[in-house]
């Protein structure tokens, strides 16, 4: 098959389950649960091909696709030529986000089937769902500023409505409070964009926000980008993109928003937060932080050592002490991005690997986590840890997993937590050992706190209430396997992530280390 | 070059089918999990032995396969296992040990609602410890460190409803990853060193002196922090006697005879790195000595079979990294020695315990008595094991422990000499108090009256383990240690011959007979005062009431860990809580309440939210467009 729109079509393959859905009336609840679900698999299968058909031995950008959108005259020319800019529609994926776009494909089917449980307004719901997936999508694989931003913008409408409709008791004050955060992060990245350009156009005859020619000429030695724009202004667009994206991630202070999102937002919805959205922070991050302006970024490191640092301890202290197991999963979400924070600011190959690593292996295990405590409020009707306790006798399975979940995300070898954090950490120490060893106390309170709350879940005698529990149903197991799944399988066998991400971080690591080095 | 070392690798690949097979069929099989599991055991057992032989028989190079597990850009991360004498002896051990143990506790896990669990836990387990025991690699060993870790976890938490067993389970797994963390700074800290996790790269790097001094004693001291989590080396042995509350079969198996002697194992296989620095052998000297003495003296006032059982693990650890820190050729061969004899005898001890405890459900010595009528094969078993402990002749733990003697003393440490020698006298006295209070008097409740001997199933394993106990001493007798000279035959005993040329000096005969005599001074104290009961037991606690108590609740270690640490951090956590709640999540609130000011919209969900969201990005767009065509354009490079 040609593959050359296979971006487009995943990205806008949504679309069509939106339409159908559009035709069904209302009350065909059960139809419109199956449709919802079946609007996935196309993406999905779509993605699997991306993946299958990646070349990773090839450098650069892949599946490349190019039309002319927009053209806008520029007038003052020096030379009096008429020149445009040119901003055109172009999408293509590298070693970094043709994983994401993977991962996001099998998220969104899984968290689909949690979605199973959505009892009001099922239409609307996975209209907006589907719509949430264009969305994400498209950030992952638009190729300049304005179409990304736009894809940024796509994904917050929906949750917006997602979590304010959906959600728990608390839900509209946690869908404004995201609304916020993110709507200052977005302004802050648009003003980003547009300073880029104002250099862009600045410094070149023929300005340009495609994202890929930016890292060229950002990257190229000589280049007027690199020759003509004042080290402060980068430092300066550099910091707006950690902020921008660092709300996002989030970086601590700017985290309070996704506790509540975390907190309120339905389960299938926190799946693709905490497993998807938040990625788009560490992916904004090294696409644009790092990689428009990776001489300020080394010259940051250890600033944003420190700040890895500080979202790992201040998480994983604060997971130690919640009552609920939802506030837990989302401290324990800030100290994982904390790792993302510490393998960039490694600067090496090895920093990155482990970082990404931790973007992937982070999305499988907070969408299982999240997806299990789903199925244990389900029966509980809480998750309060002081009024759950010993349901590993009515729901082994269940329990077993949360508990095999709990341990891949405390970085136990086998699973892909372990691969992350030790590849985030062993780059580090060969940049900053003093600072690595800080953050490798880390694991030691990430065990304390993960086995704190699931043990006291699933360990210890079990309430007369809980005797009967159900374990997990059919519909319930498949999400669980394949997450469980995909978490030993990259902890077994890393290269299958590993080798897609090489060429592109390779190539990373030499403009970091190369100028201004 | 066909060779049986070749096919090691299906050592620990046997029981990983046999977890497989429990996994996936555990509710058919039911109590048939166990001849899986036992199944495919034997077959790692048989493997073992035949690998081991061929090792022993030839002498031959150590068998390294290794393949490529990733690439990070120019580096090869390598994934393989090696055979080498240490580590051919450890296969031999483990299987034998799990062999034993796996029989056992078909007899002893009857009934159990979850016996297949258990067998899939146990196999989980052994093929761990055969994976970390031929692991070629530091990253490969910290890898299955932490599976052995995590099934320990899993094991001593297997009674999961026990509120004790939680507490116990969470407390080893967490105890144990504070060592691990150490461990895992060294193999970073090497790493960026030598470009390897290979030990024989590092050994190379340490021996071209590419290894900064510093870096040398810094990981190496690192390593042992990690071998002393899983060893319960003071100060991270608390978890070790909690851990008690697992199946004792398991206490057996993992904390007595295999995964908590991982940590000395480790300080062996990486032993070149250690003998680089004479610091960082000092400490694990030093801990090691300081532990044998320290658990010693707690063990002798415990009352629970297990714990006294515990702390002599611990003690008896201790011993063994006192061997491996004073070092020379004698003193590695003495600690790795004495693993393999204590493995035998420990395993063997634990069993019986769990055979009494299996017919009187009580786990309390003081309510035991009088039981070598009633089991007279567990009794008798016992007995072999307190002497071999006790360090008698011809029991093998009196060859091990003299030799660590020995050791000690040709480097001339008369400070741990003493230490050891005291220790050595608490070992025998408490041992020998848990036999006649637990086999000989009367008996003192009625379940213990009614105490029968336990199944075939559990007294044959015991009586292998007893022949083991007795016999496994004579592969290393003073003068002809066999066992002594095929390990120094091989790479890592060549770098110790390097660094130590002098000839292992032996004390001679009459630090032997210093030795027995100890042994028997501490036996006969036991005698006087549990057997003969002319000595009252009671006269320390009596007199010196605060040195028993120190003892018995172990000097408040546990106490002062729970304040300065569990507290401390606990109340951290909550100020952190305030702090988030209304410092960060305050400066939210203000955020929030600004943008409603400013927007005029109330806290409801409205569309008016998403309105000025919408405005905010319509007025980017329309700057962008200005920008460009207004700035954009203005003449460029200039």
């Amino acid at each position: 098959m040609d593959n050359s729109f296979l971006l487009s079509l995943i990205t806008f393959s949504p679309l069509l389950a939106i339409l159908i859905l559009l035709l069904v009336p209302k009350s065909q609840i059960t139809i419109i649960k199956q449709l919802g679900i079946l609007g996935t698999i196309l993406p999905l299968i779509l993605a699997t091909m991306l993946f299958v058909s990646f070349d990773y031995h090839q450098i650069g950008m892949q599946f490349y696709e190019h039309a002319s959108w927009i053209q806008i005259p520029l007038s003052l020319m020096a030379d009096n030529q008429t020149y445009y800019l040119n901003i055109d529609y172009e999408m293509g994926v590298d070693g970094i986000s043709m994983p994401l776009v993977f991962m996001t494909s099998i998220i969104a089917t899984l968290a689909a089937v949690a979605s199973w449980n959505i009892k009001k307004r099922t239409k609307e719901y996975f209209i907006l769902f589907h719509l949430l997936l264009i969305g994400m999508f498209g950030v992952f694989t638009a190729q300049n500023l304005l179409l990304f931003f736009l894809f940024f913008e796509l994904t917050l409408v929906p949750m917006y409505f997602l979590i304010g409709i959906w959600g728990y008791v608390d839900r509209e004050k946690a869908a404004n409070r995201f609304l916020i955060y993110n709507g200052i992060g977005s302004a802050i990245m648009l003003l980003g964009f547009i300073a880029m350009l104002f250099v862009s156009s600045l410094v070149s005859p023929e300005p340009t926000i495609s994202i890929w020619r930016l890292v060229e000429a950002l990257t190229t030695p000589g280049n007027a980008f690199v020759t003509n724009v004042p080290e402060s202004f980068k430092f300066g667009l550099f910091m707006a993109f950690v902020i921008a994206f660092g709300i996002k991630l989030p970086i601590f202070p700017f985290h309070s928003w996704m506790l509540k999102v975390h907190v309120q937002a339905p389960p299938a919805i926190v799946m693709i937060h905490s497993g998807i959205l938040l990625k788009m922070g560490a992916y904004g991050l090294l696409r644009m932080g790092i990689g428009f302006f990776p001489d300020v970024a080394q010259k940051m490191a250890v600033g944003m050592a420190i700040l890895g640092l500080i979202n790992i301890l201040y998480g994983a202290t604060l997971a130690f002490v919640q009552r609920d197991l939802k506030m837990v999963l989302a401290y324990s979400s800030i100290s994982h991005m904390g790792v993302i924070l510490l393998g960039f600011a490694a600067m090496n190959l090895f920093g990155f690997q482990g970082a990404m690593f931790q973007v992937i292996s982070h999305g499988f295990i907070s969408a299982l986590m999240f997806f299990l405590i789903g199925v244990i409020w389900e029966r509980t009707g809480t998750s309060q840890i002081d009024e759950l306790g010993g349901l590993a006798k009515s729901m082994p399975f269940v329990s077993g997993v949360f508990l095999a979940g709990g341990m891949a995300s405390l970085g136990l070898p086998g699973m892909s937590g372990f691969i992350s954090e030790f590849f985030a950490f062993l780059g580090l120490f060969g940049s900053h050992p003093v600072l690595a060893a800080i953050g490798a106390l880390g694991l030691i309170v990430t065990a304390v706190y993960v086995l704190r709350a699931i043990m006291a879940a699933t360990f210890g005698p079990t309430p007369t209430k809980y005797q009967q529990l159900a374990d997990a149903q059919p519909m319930e197991v498949i999400p669980i396997v394949v997450l469980l799944g995909f978490i030993i399988l990259i902890g077994i066998y890393p290269a299958m992530l590993s080798n897609p991400l090489q060429e592109t971080l390779k190539t990373l690591v030499i403009q970091v280390t190369g100028i201004g080095g | 070059m066909d060779t049986m070392m070749q096919y090691a690798w299906l050592v620990p690949l046997f029981p990983l089918i046999a977890f497989a097979i429990i996994l996936s069929f555990g509710r058919q099989l039911k109590e048939g999990a166990a001849y899986i599991s036992i199944l495919f055991t034997g077959a790692s057992l048989l493997l073992s032995l035949l690998t081991f032989w061929e090792r022993f028989k030839d002498g031959a190079q150590d068998y390294v396969f290794s393949m490529t597990w990733l690439k990070v850009g120019d580096y090869v991360i390598p994934a393989g296992f090696e055979i080498n004498q240490l580590n051919a002896m450890m296969l031999v051990i483990v299987t034998t040990v799990s062999l034993l143990v796996q029989i056992y506790s078909r007899g002893y896990m009857h009934g159990d609602s979850r016996f297949p669990v258990f067998y899939q836990y146990l196999a989980l387990f052994t093929f761990a410890m055969l994976g970390l025991v031929i692991s070629p690699n530091l990253l490969q060993v910290y890898i299955f460190w932490e599976l052995v870790g995590a099934c320990s976890f899993l094991l001593v938490g297997y009674y999961f409803f026990k509120p004790q067993a939680k507490a116990a389970a969470k407390k080893a797994f967490i105890v144990t990853r504070i060592g691990d963390v150490g461990l895992f700074i060294a193999i970073c800290l090497l790493f960026w060193q030598t470009g390897s996790f290979a030990f024989e790269d590092i050994f190379t790097a340490v021996e071209n002196g590419k290894v900064e001094p510093a870096i040398i004693t810094l990981s190496a001291i690192l390593i042992f922090v990690g071998a002393a989590g899983k060893s319960g080396q003071f100060p991270l042995h608390t978890w070790l006697p909690d851990a008690m509350e697992g199946p004792t079969p398991v206490s057996a198996l993992i904390h007595a005879a295999t995964m908590v002697a991982a940590g000395v194992y480790l300080v062996a296989a990486s032993f070149p790195l250690f003998i680089a620095s004479p610091e960082a052998l000092n400490v694990v000297a030093y801990v090691g000595g300081f532990t044998a003495i320290f658990a010693a003296t707690i063990g002798i006032t415990q009352r629970d079979i297990k714990r006294v059982l515990a702390y002599s693990t611990v003690s008896q650890l201790g011993f063994m990294m006192m061997a491996l820190g004073v070092a020379g050729a004698a003193g590695y061969v003495a600690g790795t020695f004495h693993l393999m004899t204590h493995a035998f005898f420990k395993a063997l001890l634990f069993l019986a315990a769990g055979s009494v405890i299996h017919a009187v459900h009580t786990q309390d010595v003081f309510q035991m008595g009088g039981l070598s009528k009633r089991m007279p094969i567990t009794s008798f078993v016992f007995l072999i094991g307190c002497l071999a402990i006790a360090g008698v002749p011809p029991f093998s733990g009196f060859w091990s422990k003299e030799e660590i003697l020995a050791a000690i003393f040709s480097q001339g440490r008369f400070d741990l000499l003493i230490i050891a020698m005291l220790a050595a006298f608490c070992t025998a006295f408490y041992m020998f108090r848990l036999y006649y209070l637990t086999f000989k008097g009367e008996a003192t409740t009625e379940a213990t009256k009614k105490a029968h001997e336990s199944p075939s199933t559990m007294t044959l394993p015991m009586l292998i383990l007893a022949v083991l106990a007795i016999i496994a001493g004579f592969i290393n007798l003073p003068n002809n240690p066999i066992l002594g000279n095929w390990l120094m035959s091989g790479t890592v005993g060549q770098y110790i011959m390097e660094r130590y040329t002098e000839e292992a000096g032996h004390g001679g005969v009459w630090l032997q007979v210093t030795a027995v005599v100890i042994s028997l001074l501490g036996i006969g104290l036991a005698y006087l005062m549990y057997g003969k009961k002319s000595v009252s037991s009671d006269i320390i606690s009596e007199q010196v009431p605060w040195l028993y108590r120190l003892s018995y609740r172990k000097y408040y270690i546990d106490e002062i860990y729970d304040v300065v640490f569990v507290r401390s951090f606990r109340g951290l956590g909550h100020l952190l809580s305030l702090f988030d709640r209304y410092v960060v999540g305050g400066i939210g609130f203000l955020v929030g309440w600004t943008a409603r000011a400013i927007g005029g919209v109330n806290s409801r969900l409205q569309t008016g939210q998403l309105q000025m969201f919408g405005l905010v990005v319509l007025m980017g767009l329309v700057i962008l467009v200005v920008s460009l065509t207004t700035l954009g354009g203005v003449p460029y490079g200039q």
